[in-house]
């Protein structure tokens, strides 16, 4: 039998699902620790001269929130083998996302559970799509 | 602006340290004060880091495939973690122009990119970037 944490792992079973508000404060917060500061993110006025609607985060901070919904699930970031997303809409500052997940494969041989995974906003788009993660069970 | 002639460019970006500290930074710009992470952990997409920013400055600064930075958007991403990144390696990290596309009036971008650990040769990370250059074909 596949587990994680003690916990039996199933395909149909669902990850508690995350949400959280993106502030700008928290796109700025990600802006310094990766680094990337590019000012689509940072700076409203230059968003907009862009043809954006206003500042938006980056893609990779909406994967990291992702990849934090899927690590909670599996006991650590560790257990995360792999980790796909589209980054379909952008999500604008101010905004909520909503990260789930459901397990469509265990592989009891090779002890890894692939999951669909995906995210959508407040407004109700459907911002991280075509989503995949693998992790690996243990015992 | 890129075009099929620029597939195949590698850029190589020997040595990342992976800073604790800096990887702390990351998880708690992601998920606060929460413990998702394990304090001694590095945070998965920490990635961005080690791997796909010190190559893709290289890329970004290219004259010669010229990107339009103020156009450019990051479209798919995929990561695959081999072995899990240790806080104080050192990693030496490549990225590779594998396809370029005009597609709607904006130019699609791909890399291939990994992260090798100098200590044991393994695959820290493995992934593929699609980047949207918009406006990019005429």
């Amino acid at each position: 039998m596949s587990s994680l944490a003690g916990k039996t792992v199933a395909v149909g079973d669902a990850i508690e699902p995350l949400t959280r508000r993106v502030t700008q404060a928290q796109i700025n917060a990600y802006a310094e620790a990766s680094g990337d500061v590019n000012p689509i993110h940072v700076d409203e006025d230059f968003a907009r001269s862009v043809g954006l609607p206003g500042t938006i985060a980056h893609g990779l901070l909406e994967m990291g929130i992702l990849a934090e919904a899927v690590s909670r699930w599996a006991g650590g970031g560790s257990r995360l083998l792999g980790l796909e997303c589209r980054f379909s809409k952008p999500l604008r500052a101010g905004d909520a996302i909503t990260c789930t997940g459901k397990v469509v494969a265990v592989d009891e041989a090779g002890g890894v559970a692939s999951l669909e995974v995906d995210a959508v906003s407040d407004r109700g788009e459907r911002v991280l799509t075509n989503g995949r993660a693998r992790v690996r069970l243990s015992g | 602006m890129p075009d099929q002639s620029h597939v195949g460019r590698k850029y190589s970006a020997p040595g990342q340290v992976i800073d604790p500290a800096r990887a702390k930074g990351m998880a708690q710009a992601i998920a606060g004060e929460s413990a998702a992470f394990e304090a001694d952990e590095v945070p998965p997409t920490f990635a961005a880091v080690y791997c796909l920013a010190p190559t893709f400055a290289q890329l970004f600064t290219d004259a010669e495939v010229g990107i339009n930075l103020a156009g450019l958007i990051h479209g798919e991403q995929t990561f695959e973690w081999p072995a899990a990144a240790q806080p104080g390696d050192t990693v030496d990290a490549t990225a590779r122009i594998e396809s370029v596309e005009d597609k709607r009036g904006m130019t699609f971008v791909t890399l291939a990119v990994e992260a090798v650990r100098r200590a044991d040769g393994a695959v820290v990370c493995r992934g593929r970037s699609m980047m949207i250059v918009r406006g990019g074909a005429q």
